[in-house]
């Protein structure tokens, strides 16, 4: 009873702050609306990280205030709640965006043509030249001007994807993509990375007689990923850059993307208003423009003598000005009809009720986020047995009376505990495994449990100091050895009460694990970031993997709590027996 | 049983032991006394190694346990030790406390562990509080129960190091009447101990340690009635004293009354003798403040259990005056006070210092 009460209390303040979240994302900030390049002079740009539309709208809009986000769908997710007024990125992606969401448009004008090419390794001189002839043949027989057509497509029909046939033995290629600009590149229902890149890929290791192998990861990881050598090339819309042709070759260009510049359409209708007009009744006490002189004046003063009535010189500084100036208000025109008149609200069940259907169900995306729940459990358990092993060796050194262990373990501590683990997860694969061939999941649990080391092992030490060496010398006076008496005696002891801060070191573990999609990890994270990039929701897709995250963390807790029970003796008193 | 050697122990410069010869016959209960800071503690905890000591050599029934080859966990077993602080294993039971060396070190059953540490329970007078955990036992029950705990490794010897000094008052007694009731049975035991009147009726033999050695052995009775050293013989008549030390006349008057009854209370002193000592000590600082901003002044409490007498002792530095000389007194009210509680009062010029001693009244 008292425990399910407890359980509730839990509960209750979560749910309410995830309807407060939800209730939240539908209130939007208002929105400066782009019609030129001129227009942006000011604008808040989103920009994706590492890429050329970064360099261009750094160039070109100086006065802007540029921001760099790691997927599209991140900075689709910003414009959609106002925190952009425009995103830089290729007219690909762009056209993708704005076929999932009405409210995007592209600006005609054009940023940038540019050469999109495969990249590869300097020293791989050998790989550079068939690639690059495969290339060239591919242009002159008119493939890539079918896979164009087939896959950069203006109107919602399914991709007609063709089936290559992939060898299944010999040297693997590994291909570098970020598969989250869809039609270039992006996950398909099965887990596969398909796309215009996915399909050139496969038809490249199909005529290199290789099967390959798809290495999905942040943008800005491919680069080093290819340099040291945990991918063969990178065919993931990359540009060649003078910048980028320093560090590693370009093939010819397989296609020409041009860098445009996406807005918000002006004056769509769904867009919704803080406060909705539903009839003319309600403009009542607002502020209404008319035009000056016009009959519509005459009537907008008479029919409602309480409101503010604004004069305009022509109808375009009315509309502008219902955009900009009035924001929440309204403009009357001819009919005296409301100009500005939005359609039912959908409800909010019905609203959830499409987001599941879109981000869970369809495409059976449910597995994505069902393997990434796998890979985050995996990856947080694993890391929590190395570490807690290691970082037992750790404190062991720490204690030591050896000078040189201790120099050694103290320099650990402190490395460790003062690198950010993104950094220090990124070195390990990029840096320490660069020649090796090794599974990130492996490399992921080395970082992580490394880390978690560095942290318990001052947790191991705190706890071991603060038993009292009363108990160990009477344990030694008794006749057990120094290792005998660390374990019947003091661990025990540390282990009980050590347990509550451990617990929390192991849940902000398994919260540190979401970074894992740096080095190719698919976890719960990288999952939901699948998904944003296929159907440009951010919040649902965001919002199901924080519950996702308190859960787990939460079936932990409950599991470590049964521990923390297990190791208080009191709470496992036996009756009392005469014997 | 035990013959130690000129063993010698030195924590860096500080030589704490420096030559100690004896020998602990089966059954001899041998009590160690001697003022604080003399090596009692460290000479008992040489002898099982908790302490490594620095020179000389201890041989238990003939087997040298300094020897590197020496299996010491082994020989530990036989000689089990009782600490000023229990040292009971906070997350163990009583019977877990009582059975874990049995079991792990002796190989014994659970089952016969148990009942083993049920019966040595009841011989120290806890077998209800089998099952409770020592954070839920009083000082003197934790005491007795690290006794049975020591027993039940079936030890040659236990060594006692000051097993009631951290204990309230009224606990010391359960402690020791376990303690002899194991000497009655004839268990070998060695006792450092500030309990003058236990050390005698219980041991056959009393070592006075002071300055690192064994300064004068003998039965009790050679000890404490007829000391024959100096040292002894001081020891043995000021057994009980407390020294407080005033640097500057900003001294802590509070705490230094707090101390003087703490003191009171140890040496259980009637409330008229506490108020009394209490009122010298007030009185006699009034007459010292103009002098405390230049000298350095000792307050010495001895209270000699043999001559039931409190002798309350000031020692200043500075140029030879007795501050309790009419001449310079302004008036002589505090010096009536004084005398009316006191039975006598001496001044002497003593290594450069004025010692004013006084003796009180008796009840």
């Amino acid at each position: 009873m008292n425990k399910e009460w407890k359980m509730k209390k839990r509960v209750v303040p979560l749910l309410s702050f995830f309807l407060f979240v939800i209730a939240f994302a539908g209130c939007r900030k208002n929105e400066l609306f782009i019609t030129s390049f001129a227009d942006a002079k000011f604008a808040k740009i989103g920009v994706m990280t590492g890429t050329t539309g970064e360099t261009i709208a750094n160039a070109k809009f100086p006065d802007a205030q540029i921001k760099s986000f790691d997927d599209i769908m991140d900075a689709v997710a910003a414009i959609k709640s106002g925190q952009l007024d425009a995103i830089v990125t290729t007219s690909v992606t762009a056209l993708q965006v704005s076929k999932k969401n009405p409210e995007l448009v592209c600006l005609n004008e054009r940023l940038k043509d540019e050469d999109t090419s495969i990249a590869v390794k300097k020293e791989d001189e050998q790989l550079f030249a068939a690639v690059d002839r495969i290339v060239g043949e591919l242009k002159a027989n008119g493939t890539l001007a079918d896979m164009n057509r087939r896959w950069f497509k203006k109107e919602m029909t399914p991709y007609e994807e063709k089936q290559i046939a992939l060898p299944s033995r010999g040297q693997i290629l590994k291909i570098g993509v970020t598969a989250t600009r869809e039609p270039i590149n992006f996950v398909d229902k099965n887990g596969r990375v398909i796309g215009f890149d996915g399909e050139l890929a496969r038809i490249i290791g199909a005529r290199l007689h290789r099967p390959i192998e798809f290495h999905n990861m942040k943008f800005m990881a491919l680069i080093p990923a290819l340099q040291s050598g945990k991918v063969d090339l990178i065919i993931s819309g990359m540009t060649a850059t003078e910048e980028r042709k320093k560090k590693v070759n370009f093939t010819q260009s397989y296609f020409l993307n041009a860098q445009v510049m996406l807005v918000n359409k002006p004056g769509v209708a769904g867009k919704k208003e803080a406060t909705e007009i539903s009839s003319a009744a309600d403009l009542k006490d607002r502020r209404i423009g008319v035009l000056h002189g016009s009959v519509h004046d005459a009537y907008a003063i008479k029919t409602y003598p309480k409101a503010t009535i604004l004069h305009y010189k022509t109808p375009s500084d009315i509309v502008l000005a219902n955009m900009f100036v009035l924001k929440k208000n309204i403009a009357i025109n001819k009919e005296v009809r409301v100009s500005k008149k939005t359609g039912e609200i959908p409800s909010f069940f019905a609203g959830i009720a499409n987001s599941m259907q879109s981000n869970i169900v369809q495409e059976n995306r449910y597995l994505l986020i069902l393997e990434g729940l796998k890979t985050t459990v995996i990856i947080s358990v694993l890391s929590t047995f190395f570490g807690t092993v290691l970082g037992a060796i750790v404190c062991f050194m720490r204690m030591s009376k050896n000078a040189i262990l201790n120099v050694l373990a103290k320099t650990y501590i402190s490395i460790l505990r003062g690198t950010p683990v993104l950094v220090f997860l990124m070195l390990i694969f990029y840096v320490v495994f660069a020649s090796v061939n090794i599974d990130p999941v492996i490399v992921s649990v080395i970082a992580f449990g490394m880390n978690f080391a560095a942290y318990v092992a001052e947790i191991y030490r705190s706890g071991i100091e603060s038993i009292d060496k009363g108990q160990s010398e009477a344990g030694i006076a008794m006749g057990f050895t120094r290792v005998n008496t660390f374990i019947f005696i003091v661990l025990p002891q540390t282990v009980q009460r050590i347990l509550p801060v451990y617990k929390g070191e192991f849940i902000s573990l398994v919260k540190m694990t979401s970074i894992v999609g740096y080095i190719a990890v698919q976890d719960l994270t990288k999952a939901s970031d699948i998904i944003r990039s296929r159907t440009f929701d951010a919040f649902f897709p965001l919002i199901m993997v924080a519950v996702l995250y308190y859960l787990i963390s939460w079936f932990l807790m409950l599991f470590m709590e049964y521990a923390e029970r297990l190791a208080n003796p009191k709470l496992n008193r036996k009756p009392i027996t005469n014997a | 049983m035990i013959k130690i050697d000129h063993l010698s122990k030195s924590f860096g410069n500080l030589e704490v032991l420096k030559d100690i010869t004896v020998e602990i016959k089966a059954g001899e209960v041998i009590s160690i006394i001697g003022p604080s800071g003399t090596g009692k503690s460290t000479f008992l905890r040489c002898i099982n190694l908790l302490d490594r000591p620095s020179g000389g050599s201890i041989r238990i029934d003939g087997v040298d346990i300094l020897d590197p080859k020496a299996d010491v966990p082994k020989v530990r077993q036989k000689m089990n030790m009782v600490f000023q602080s229990f040292n009971l294993f906070s997350h163990l039971s009583v019977m877990d406390n009582l059975t874990l060396g049995p079991i792990k070190l002796l190989g014994m059953s659970k089952e016969d562990a148990g009942s083993k540490a049920v019966d040595l329970l009841k011989l120290v007078g806890l077998a209800e509080k089998a099952e409770s955990y020592p954070d839920e036992l009083s000082g003197g029950q934790k005491q007795r129960v690290a006794i049975a705990r020591c027993m039940a490794m079936d030890p040659k010897i236990i060594l006692f190091d000051e097993p009631t000094s951290a204990l309230d008052p009224t606990m010391v007694s359960e402690v020791l009447s376990v303690i002899r009731r194991l000497a009655k049975a004839g268990m070998t035991m060695a006792i450092v101990t500030h309990e003058m009147d236990f050390a005698r009726d219980v041991s056959n033999r009393v070592l006075y340690m002071d300055d690192g050695i064994i300064y004068e052995e003998g039965t009790p009775e050679q000890i404490f009635v007829h000391p024959q050293k100096e040292k002894t013989k001081t020891f043995i008549n000021r057994v009980r004293s407390f020294t407080y030390h005033i640097a500057s006349p900003d001294y802590d008057l509070y705490a230094m009354n707090a101390e003087i009854e703490t003191f009171c209370d140890k040496q259980i002193l009637a409330v008229k003798q506490r108020y009394n000592l209490l009122l010298i000590v007030e009185e006699m600082l009034q007459i010292y403040n103009p002098f405390l901003s230049k000298a350095l002044l000792d307050i010495n409490l001895a209270y000699s259990e043999k001559k039931e007498s409190l002798e309350v002792v000031f020692e200043s530095t500075g140029e030879a005056m007795n501050v309790l000389d009419k001449n310079l007194l302004s008036d002589e009210l505090g010096l009536t006070l004084i005398q009316s509680v006191t039975e006598s009062i001496d001044y002497q010029r003593l290594n450069n210092k004025n010692r004013v001693s006084l003796i009180l009244k008796k009840q």
